[in-house]
């Protein structure tokens, strides 16, 4: 057989694949257990309990052949923040609003990086979802870095802005092409060196960033990732995804996947008025949600408990060191 | 190298998601290395047909960005351990795979298993022309409604035009009943439209929307229905066995006269 297949690299035998497949849960074909019975339907069994109730099937994920992060997964500070360009970001710095567009990754001579009409579509979501974030008339800087961006997309962003209530400033980028296109459509525009890019991106991501506020209902599909805290004033719907650096705070129901302490740091936290997650991740640990939906429900914290595990607590209950 | 089959339609909602999970669980049962490959991306239905929303780690698209190894993204089924799942992306969009990425996940899948199912997601974009990308024969589920014939016919042409000339025709949701007053079109007018070999009719059953709910695909449930056992015989014809059609029209005029008989007696 071929080793020469980039995306599957130790299948030289098939009982290899089989026997690697699912690293993440090492025994789904086990019993149809839930995972989680932490949301005992019962209250008070649970409270005869210490209030305490664990997760069974807590798993590191692998990442052990991820080859960015080998490095120790107990040491937060060595672990790569979140992939920062791989969504729209949207930050205030200095008074201004700045709008950061993904980079466009290639690999293999194909390019995977976010559609048009999907970067269109999280600025959207953002702009309408965060907009406490922010007064109107704010102006706006948009760092296209890398994009490559023509005319009509440009025009795109500016119409907008204009129905978010923003004043659009500055367009920066560091590809001459982008540059002509936004003078064109006359707006002002400064292009960036390689050097100076590098410059502006470390200088944005400081160790803890702000958390972020989002005013919404995040609907399946939604995808919210920060490198700091996330708070959501809104329920979180099945299929929806919070991934943190930090803690996840749900101001509502949690149906959707969280995944809290996304750089690495185990002692991210989970709270949710309604907690009802498919599935919780926090740091390298993941648990499923239980497939029986309790009676009644409690504010609720998920943590990593000392021996490793995700457990659910409710939150009166939970008192850290 | 395994069987990579693409199950499509044109049209949506005429059930081509719970096609493949039922002919996927079917061929499992039947001991044969399945994956099922959701195409639908950012509308993906597979993995709660299946049940297996909540394992989802790494989707399709995390492979493809190297975020992760195949093997990571895919989901064993919690039942049988020899179906899995690749899940698709739900927080992207069609846009954001090409063909040519399909073509190199597929072709990973095909060496290691029998059957690599494709459920493509409704339309002719970029979701279905990556959903045929790697196959090399199709499913072309269809109702017996004319909007769905039509959709079906039009992709039965755009598939022999991307050389997949190797298709079956699955009729879902037939109501006997129906057909026997002349109020819906019968397998024959369907077939004599599409004019590609019938693989096999699956009758409306309420049962499928309770497996749907339930996460739990038809073929697997202890008591047989009929909607059932049609997926269980198609998945035995994919297999190259010999299956005789259910004979629905019989069976349920019988049942029909039955009831009713009964109900004009109250």
């Amino acid at each position: 057989m071929p080793s020469d297949d980039p995306i599957l690299k130790p299948a030289a035998k098939s009982e290899a694949l089989s026997a690697e497949m699912l690293k993440p849960e090492p025994d789904q074909s086990l019993s149809d257990n839930p995972p989680i019975e932490a949301l005992d339907p019962d209250p008070m069994a649970s409270e005869a309990v210490s209030g305490t109730e664990t997760i069974q099937v807590d798993k590191k994920i692998d990442k052990t052949n991820n080859d960015s992060e080998v490095s120790g997964t107990n040491q937060p500070k060595e672990t790569p923040p979140i992939d920062p360009n791989l969504q729209v970001r949207i930050k205030t710095e200095k008074g201004n609003l700045c709008i950061y567009l993904p980079s466009e990754i290639k690999k293999e001579g194909s390019i995977i990086s976010y559609a048009w009409s999907e970067i269109i579509q999280q600025i959207q979501q953002r702009l309408s979802g965060d907009s406490r974030s922010w007064d109107p008339n704010t102006p706006v800087r948009i760092l296209a870095n890398d994009r490559l961006l023509d005319t009509t997309q440009i025009q795109e962003l500016a119409d907008i802005l204009v129905q978010a209530n923003l004043r659009l400033k500055r367009f920066y980028t560091k590809r001459r092409q982008t540059a002509v296109a936004v003078v064109t459509c006359g707006f002002s525009v400064e292009q960036q060196t390689a050097q100076q890019a590098l410059m502006t991106e470390t200088t944005t991501n400081p160790l803890v960033a702000d958390p972020m506020y989002v005013q919404m209902t995040l609907r399946s599909g939604t995808e919210i990732r920060h490198d700091g805290s996330v708070i959501v004033m809104g329920d979180m719907n099945p299929g929806s995804v919070v991934i943190a650096d930090g803690d996840i705070l749900v101001w509502g129901k949690l149906r959707g996947i969280v995944h809290a302490g996304a750089g690495g740091n185990a002692g991210s936290i989970v709270m949710a008025i309604q907690m009802q997650p498919s599935q919780i991740r926090i740091a390298d640990f993941v648990a499923r949600g239980p497939s029986n939906v309790p009676a009644q429900f409690f504010p609720e914290v998920a943590y990593v408990t000392p021996q490793g595990k995700i457990s659910i607590t409710q939150a009166q209950n939970f008192t850290r060191s | 190298m395994g069987r990579v089959i693409v199950i499509t339609s044109g049209k949506g909602g005429v059930g081509k998601t719970t096609t493949t999970a039922n002919i996927g669980m079917a061929l499992a049962q039947r001991n044969r290395k399945v994956v099922v490959v959701d195409a639908d991306f950012g509308l993906r239905n597979l993995d709660l047909l299946l049940g297996l929303e909540n394992r989802v780690v790494y989707t399709a698209v995390d492979v493809l960005s190297g975020q992760c190894r195949l093997e990571q993204a895919l989901v064993k089924d919690k039942r049988r351990g020899n179906l899995v799942l690749l899940p698709a992306a739900q927080n992207r969009t069609k846009d954001s795979v090409n063909p040519a990425q399909m073509r190199q996940l597929i072709a990973a899948l095909a060496k290691v298993f029998d059957y690599v199912l494709v459920d493509s997601p409704a339309g002719i974009e970029m979701g279905f022309q990556n959903a045929i990308a790697a196959a090399t024969e199709a499913i072309v589920v269809t109702t017996p409604e004319i909007s769905a014939v039509r959709d079906a016919d039009r992709v039965i042409g755009l598939l022999e035009a991307n050389n997949i000339k190797k298709s079956g025709l699955i009729i879902n949701r037939i109501r006997p009943k129906m057909v026997a007053v002349n109020d819906m079109m019968s397998v024959d007018d369907v077939t004599e439209i599409l004019a590609i070999p019938l693989l096999g009719v699956v009758p409306d059953d309420e049962k499928v929307i309770v497996s749907t709910n339930k996460g739990e695909p038809l073929v697997l449930s202890g008591t047989p229905t009929q909607a059932g056992t049609a997926f269980e015989n198609i998945a035995r014809r994919l297999d190259g066995e010999k299956v005789e059609f259910l004979d629905l029209m019989v069976k349920d005029d019988l049942l029909s006269k039955i009831k009713n008989f009964f109900t004009k007696s109250i």
